[in-house]
């Protein structure tokens, strides 16, 4: 785990005009609805960063990963550029309403998914340390629910019991259940099991229909959040970030699987943006990741897994387009263990920012309570002042 | 819950509605063991169960011939070519070539209709913990894998099957292991002098060998060791698509479970963990023989088993049990699961069923036909879903895209209102278009249902459909408490 240094934290403003979209305060949360929304979308499987926000302007990216790197990327500064695959997402940075934070990690450099994946959304000091989730905390603490677009509950959700994932069933010969008969069966159930269950019966009073793809189902989210009584947080997982190998098509580096994965989250904030409506304004999206990948190709034109990655964040809640960054430097002896990017802003602290935006949660109650990191560092000027 | 049920509730699939019960049911556990394991299914949801036929259960070099004759096919509809460039000839390529919903399918049928349900149940195990995920280019392995990787080695040594999964085809593709080259390779020194080539090492494989299948992140081994095996791995694999005479010319041979690649190995000695391993090709078994042993494969492997089978969460003592025999016997499966299934026994500890467990358990003991037969896989029918749409939305499949670290067994990752919604579903559409055999009272009576379960199935009141939904969704047919 390197030494964070914020004081050294430089923001490079993108190129672009930033607008000031949110006049919301954040005052602390008393009573009543949260300021704002909170969206994340896993990227299972850990994003290269360098790919999907190249550090152009650095001087070793194109000795070192020249295979990797998309030739037609959109420039954001003179440092930073975008992959093409981010089509909407470059949209909105032009209009302000979306950053990156880039070399960030969760504080888990083992390389292992499954501890980093439990890592990062358990949020705790160490993996499989938490049987909660900090955004299920987050919400605990801010006296609302949240719900995760899965047909699983995904660890960072839990730890509110009214929680809730929905993924729409589509089962030959079933109807909805019947509420009443919901209610019976969860009756001859353990009282834990029972609340569960029950909850199954709140739903079959809607007969929802939603499409299954990952973009449709954040315009579902981004609806349902848009609603007056509707829920203020929501998780969307895409999967195969794992590049190992193929990760750019033979000879274009603009194409290929993390092209492709690319595309899916750029598609889901883009269905997320349809959804909110004006909601937008005070919402966030923001993707996490277990790791990032080596600086270096291994030898299937893919890359093993790394450390420091990127974050990209959207929504109105923004004020103005930013790539935060306290760039690290891509030399061998710049890189983490000289094999991957090394990490300088903990990308818990973006999530801390990230939930005293929209659950106007005090940043040291989200550090201390959520977190179990009192010094947890606050990023939040950096990203929303 | 009469005590037959409960262990073969717990060890099992459940008797199916017409079966015969045992008499002495500790004897018959361990006598499943020894079970024949044809595959048993149904030809059309009309016909009685026997076992499939052997031309749908191709071998390795077919299997390979398919994959190969799919890719060409699917350049020239690419291309235009041949007349491949329509949706009806696409179909056709996917129908004649490729594997999954058969192998999907047979997998299923084993489990509604097999006689030899324990060992379904270890096969389930040990397919989850050797997870080969559906990356499309392991469509036509996985069952393959199931069958001869797992099923087949259930009574070897654990050193046997972890040897025969970390070099079957499908686990060398999954994990991208059939690209990686040795640095230091003769093929990454050709590749090395021209410009359009990339060869390599893929540590994808080498670590999770070591996180999932053998000694865990507990043994804390570090980025060296996983470089070491991923070096071990080098060379080991072909592209399954690969013609038969190029095959032959780079590994010396046409198996494609055996099939090394000199030319890629990575040469000299390596050390993982300490163990120093020869170069070459014996260097693999070498290595997975060392790990089958070690004590931190034994403790993590051990416990997951337990887990898996006695408790939720299992004693000290029942795993110090299973550790022991697994030192004592080294590492003979047929004894560690005689043990754990003793044990299984023994505890009057709940398990929570996983959802595909719990649907076998719901089809076998009402007997419903839920499942088309063989020769209509591909058929399109108003009442049957297709196999894998089931297990999709029961967000249970081992032919899904999914992580190598296979399914949770914890409680807390599937109790959720959407999975309990999916098991209300599907025991309605069970009921309404599986052809049920018995009554929900006649299961009840069978199975000795306990007053609880009696009461619940009451409370619902006179709806048959309701009653079936009531029984199959009450904790003591889900697995959540002791009756």
């Amino acid at each position: 785990m390197p030494k964070l240094n914020l004081d050294r934290r430089s923001l490079l403003k993108a190129g672009a005009a930033s607008l000031f979209m949110s006049g919301l305060p954040v005052s602390g949360f008393t009573q009543g609805k949260p300021p704002g929304s909170i969206n994340v979308i896993i990227l299972e499987g850990g994003m290269d960063g360098l790919a999907a926000v190249p550090p152009i302007g650095d001087p070793d990216l194109m000795s070192i990963r020249r295979v990797l790197t998309p030739d037609s990327y959109q420039p954001l500064n003179d440092f930073f550029g975008l992959h093409p695959s981010l089509k909407f997402f470059a949209q909105l940075m032009a209009r302000g309403h979306a950053s990156a934070v880039h070399a960030t990690s969760f504080p888990y450099t083992k390389r292992s998914h499954f501890e980093g994946q439990n890592l990062i959304q358990g949020g705790g000091l160490s993996p499989f340390s938490e049987t909660s989730g900090w955004l299920g905390r987050a919400l605990e603490l801010a006296g609302v629910s949240g719900r995760s677009l899965s047909l699983d509950m995904p660890l960072i959700l839990r730890g509110h019991k009214d929680n809730d994932n929905f993924y729409p069933a589509s089962i030959r010969g079933s109807k909805q259940p019947a509420a009443d008969l919901v209610q019976l069966i969860a009756m001859g159930h353990a009282s834990d099991n029972a609340q569960v269950i029950n909850q199954v019966a709140k739903k079959s009073e809607a007969n929802i229909k939603v499409p299954r793809d990952p973009a449709s189902l954040a315009k579902y989210a981004g609806k349902a959040i848009a609603q007056a009584d509707g829920p203020v947080a929501s998780v969307i997982l895409v999967n195969s970030f794992d590049t190992h190998a193929s990760q750019v098509d033979d000879g274009d580096a603009d194409s290929g699987r993390l092209a492709t994965q690319l595309a899916v989250v750029d598609d889901v904030i883009s269905g997320y943006r349809q959804g909110l409506g004006d909601a937008w304004d005070d919402a966030i999206i923001l993707t996490l990741t277990e790791f990032g990948r080596t600086v270096a190709a291994n030898g299937t034109t893919g890359t093993d897994h790394g450390y420091g990655s990127v974050g990209l964040l959207a929504g109105g809640s923004l004020p103005a387009s930013r790539v935060v960054a306290d760039w690290p430097g891509l030399g061998k002896r710049d890189q983490f263990e000289k094999r991957d990017l090394m990490a300088t802003i903990d990308y818990r602290s973006v999530c801390a920012a990230c939930v005293e935006r929209t659950l106007g949660l005090d940043h040291d109650l989200i550090a201390s309570q959520i977190f179990h990191q009192a010094d947890l560092p606050r990023v939040y000027d950096a990203i929303f002042a | 819950m009469h005590e037959s049920f409960r262990i073969a509730q717990k060890t099992g699939l459940m008797f199916r509605y017409d079966q015969a019960m045992p008499e002495d049911m500790q004897g018959w556990v361990v006598q499943q063991l020894q079970a024949e394991s044809p595959a048993i299914g149904i030809a059309n949801i009309y016909s009685t169960a026997e076992e499939w036929p052997a031309e749908l259960q191709p071998n390795l070099a077919k299997r390979s011939a398919m994959w190969r004759q799919f890719r060409q096919l699917k350049k020239q509809q690419r291309e235009g070519k041949n007349g491949q460039d329509n949706e009806a000839a696409v179909q056709a390529n996917r129908k004649a070539n490729l594997l999954r919903d058969t192998d999907e399918l047979k997998f299923v049928h084993r489990n509604v209709y097999g006689a030899d349900q324990v060992k379904l149940r270890l096969a389930a195990f040990w397919a989850n913990h050797f997870t080969i995920g559906n990356t499309f280019d392991t469509s036509n392995m996985i069952g393959h894998a199931i069958d001869e990787g797992i099923i087949a080695k259930l009574n070897g040594s654990f050193a046997d099957m972890l040897y025969g999964i970390t070099t079957h085809p499908g686990m060398l593709t999954y994990l991208d292991n059939v690209w990686s080259a040795g640095e230091r390779s003769e093929k990454a020194k050709d590749c090395n002098r021209r410009i359009d080539c990339h060869a390599g090492l893929n540590d994808n494989l080498g670590r999770e060998l070591l996180e999932l299948h053998s000694v865990s992140p507990a043994a804390g081994y570090n980025e060296d060791d996983i470089h070491s095996a991923a070096k071990v791995l080098a060379g080991w694999g072909i592209d399954f698509g690969e013609d038969v005479a190029r095959m032959r010319k780079l590994t010396g041979g046409n198996n494609h479970w055996d099939a090394y690649k000199k030319r890629w190995q990575e040469p000299g000695s390596k050390t993982v963990m300490g163990k120093r391993i020869y170069a070459g090709k014996k260097g693999l078994r070498q290595l997975t023989d060392f790990l089958a042993m070690h004590e931190h494969t034994i403790d993590y492997i051990a416990t997951k088993l337990c887990r898996h089978f006695i408790s939720n969460q299992p004693s000290s003592e029942e795993v110090k049990a299973v550790k022991q025999v697994w030192r004592d016997t080294n590492g003979d499966l047929l004894a560690i699961h005689t043990k754990v299934l003793d044990l299984a026994i023994a505890s009057p500890d709940v398990k929570f069923l996983w959802p595909m467990t719990w649907l076998f358990q719901v089809v076998r003991l009402s007997g419903a036909t839920f499942f088309q037969g063989w020769e209509q896989r591909h058929d399109y029918s108003n009442d049957l879903m297709r196999t894998q749409k089931v297990f999709k939305e029961l967000g249970q499949s081992f032919w899904s895209e999914r992580q190598p670290n296979g399914y949770s067994d914890d409680p807390a990752e599937w109790m959720s209102a959407e999975m309990f919604e999916r098991r209300l579903r599907f025991a309605h559409a069970i009921y309404e278009n599986g052809r049920v055999r018995r009554s929900t009272s006649k299961i009840m009576d069978r199975i000795g249902a306990s007053s609880a379960t009696r009461q619940l199935v009451a409370s619902v009141g006179m709806s048959p459909r309701d009653q079936f939904i009531a029984l199959m969704c009450s904790p003591e047919l889900m697995g959540l408490e002791n009756a």
